[in-house]
């Protein structure tokens, strides 16, 4: 009990301390956190086009996503028509996929999270849980810039030893609106590995957002995955039982 | 000439064994050494032949023809045209070979329990047998079947890890060819138990013309596997098929080398390592051979000093020094050799345990009883290079009979 009080007067201290220095220069986590939050909302409902670029060929799929909170979210893919159906949800760090075709539910397992979603060049992970970063990395401003009329903050995420990812160290471009302008990931090797790209950005559902992101593996430039935003709500009232496993059997959306 | 030259053989011989003690124990220096390297030769032979035939055998095949870059970087998309039909031409073009077209994609395999990733293998039962071990290798139920659709043979761990058995439901997931989410439910009809942990934990299997439905893959595979049933032919065959092939450049060759660098690399690494051990061994023989035959000479130096007073050339006593050498080496070589293939022939016999190493060896496929390998080569390299380096070692103390000077020399008591 002692102890406990003597931790939560030390906490209130760094506390206060973290927020005394931000008023000279901007807290790397502060600025990251509300880049997130201005993304998702509390929880937001988007319409979305993901392309699939390859060298030999090309492959477009529409798809609904439903987010909650930090960690809840669905993705109902609407077409193409062999597709059409199939979801991914996510709940807390669980994971899991519905195959229309087969009416089955699978639970992604945590050794996957590091494979590729539906193909595509974002990860199991990366599709799960943006918001990982905040709480299982350090951050850090490596500089700030004027880019036009605007600032923009670099900021560097090293991972904890602990946290379960396979990156060396993401850096962020983050625009003073909290748009996330770049992000490139790099390896243990400091090697940049791939890079997500936001090529436009667009006022919707009252919010200023990146409309299309591009994500470019590094070594393979004509390998690249694009999600367009169509349509975003945010702030929309969605019930819990959305984000079940019964519901994502039985879709009623 | 030859009265001369018996002469000399005869004075070697009795010069020998002068010192009988001395002679034995350099002689058994050699005899040891010899006995060792044979055996030691032999059993890497035998070994390195199983880790080969095993690894190979049991899945990979001798040679293989795949998509460029699909070796380095499975692809589902790196994908050869009309499998199939290639796979039957290359039967009837090449004599002496069985011939396997497969496909391969990644997978999530879930009953209602649980969820693994495996590497899913689309196989052609009706020729798979010839170039794998695995089919042979089924446990319980049967292997999959030229006619079978939604069935699936599994490895054992993959079945205790999904808590599935004999006619259970596996769900698989995957990506197909063109990015669409490949889906289905399978009845598992046989469990398979290699003892290798890749496959026995990773792997599932179903027909060819099944993979292609479900990955949409049309009449596409990933790799037509060779058997070449002389082992000494495959760099013949994979020239013929280079050859062959040579207009395709949607194909390559590649042989096992290639295939499993890692096997290639254990080998050369294990016989490096090896044979640093044995250079010392060889080197302290050749030390003793030097140690013996430089007391010999150096006992003689009187001796030497009246032959040669009495007009015998020093390029004639090194001769007869160095045939000294020659016949203690030889009989180290004949009694190392004949010592060390009699250890070969009674080990071969029972087999060699290695309490503690069968996770290693399982590693490479081995059993956990090795057994050495009775071939020419390895029976005479060892011995050879003692007998050389022996030869070498005993130049030194001959041709210092160059420097002597005859009075000094019968001067010494």
């Amino acid at each position: 009990m002692h102890r406990g009080s003597v931790s939560t007067v030390f906490a209130f201290l760094v506390a206060s301390f973290a927020i005394s220095s931000s008023a000279q220069e901007p807290n790397a986590r502060d600025i990251l956190e509300a880049a997130i939050s201005q993304w998702r909302g509390t929880s937001s409902y988007s319409e979305m086009t993901m392309i699939i670029h390859r060298p030999d060929w090309q492959r477009q799929m529409s798809m609904r996503a439903w987010t909650k909170g930090e960690d809840h979210s669905l993705v109902r893919v609407t077409a193409p028509a062999r597709d059409a159906g199939s979801a991914t949800l996510l709940n807390n760090n669980d994971m899991w996929t519905f195959a229309p075709n087969i009416n089955r539910v699978i639970k992604v397992p945590s050794s996957m999270m590091a494979q590729s979603w539906m193909g595509s060049d974002f990860s199991n992970r990366e599709v799960a849980r943006s918001d990982d970063i905040l709480d299982e990395y350090d951050h850090s401003l490596l500089k700030t810039e004027q880019l036009e009329s605007h600032l923009v903050y670099h900021i560097q995420s090293i991972p904890h030893e602990s946290a379960a990812v396979v990156w060396g160290r993401e850096v962020l471009q983050v625009r003073e609106d909290h748009v996330v302008l770049r992000h490139d990931y790099y390896d243990q090797d400091d090697r940049r590995v791939k890079t997500l790209l936001t090529t436009d950005i667009a006022a919707m559902g009252g919010r200023v957002v990146p409309r299309v992101q591009r994500m470019t593996k590094a070594d393979a430039p004509e390998e690249w995955t694009e999600i367009q935003v169509n349509a975003i709500d945010f702030d929309v009232d969605l019930s819990d039982r959305l984000f079940t496993v019964s519901n994502l059997r039985n879709p009623r959306q | 000439m030859l009265e001369l030259r018996s002469l000399s053989l005869t004075l070697a011989w009795r010069n020998i064994w002068r010192h009988p003690r001395r002679t034995w124990l350099t002689v058994s220096a050699m005899v040891f050494s010899n006995c060792l390297l044979v055996f030691m030769n032999c059993l890497q032979a035998g070994m390195y032949q199983l880790m080969i035939d095993s690894t190979l055998d049991i899945f990979t095949g001798h040679i293989q023809l795949q998509a460029p870059g699909y070796l380095d970087e499975p692809d589902i998309r790196k994908s050869i045209p009309r499998i199939q039909s290639q796979a039957a031409r290359v039967r009837e073009e090449l004599e002496g070979v069985a011939v396997s077209a497969r496909a391969s994609g990644f997978a999530l395999a879930s009953s209602d329990e649980r969820s693994y990733g495996i590497q899913l293998i689309g196989v052609q039962p009706e020729s798979e047998a010839l170039v794998s071990t695995l089919p042979g290798l089924i446990n319980q139920g049967r292997y999959l079947q030229v006619s079978d659709q939604k069935t699936v043979v599994i490895g054992s761990v993959l079945a205790r890890n999904l808590k599935v058995g004999l006619g259970d439901e596996l769900v698989i997931l995957g990506s197909g060819r063109d990015g669409s989410m490949a889906a289905d439910v399978l009845t598992i009809v046989g469990i398979l138990e290699s003892n290798m942990p890749d496959i026995d934990r990773n792997m599932a299997f179903i027909t060819l013309d099944y993979f292609q439905d479900v990955f949409f893959m049309q009449d596409s595979g990933h790799s037509i596997v060779i058997h070449v049933e002389d082992f000494s032919l495959i760099a013949t065959k994979a020239a013929q098929l280079n050859r062959y092939f040579a207009q395709n450049d949607d194909l390559v060759v590649l042989d096992w080398e290639t295939l499993e660098e890692g096997l290639r690399q254990a080998i050369e690494a294990d016989l490096v390592s090896a044979w640093f051990i044995y250079a010392v061994l060889i080197v302290l023989v050749a030390f003793s051979v030097m140690n013996t035959q430089l007391m010999s000479v150096l006992e003689r130096t009187r001796e030497f000093g009246i032959v040669m007073a009495l007009g015998v050339r020093a390029t004639h006593m090194v001769r007869q020094v160095l045939l000294e050498a020659g016949l203690l080496a030889t009989l180290g070589l004949l009694l190392g050799v004949s010592l060390g293939a009699l250890l070969v022939l009674i080990i071969s016999q029972t087999g060699l345990a290695f309490p503690g190493m069968e996770e290693v060896m399982g590693r490479f496929n081995l059993p956990d009883r090795l057994y050495p390998e009775l071939t020419l080569f390895a029976l005479f390299l060892g011995p050879a290079i003692v007998f050389m380096s022996s030869m070498l070692a005993a130049l030194y103390p001959a041709l210092r009979l160059y420097l002597l000077q005859p009075i000094e020399a019968m001067k010494v008591a």
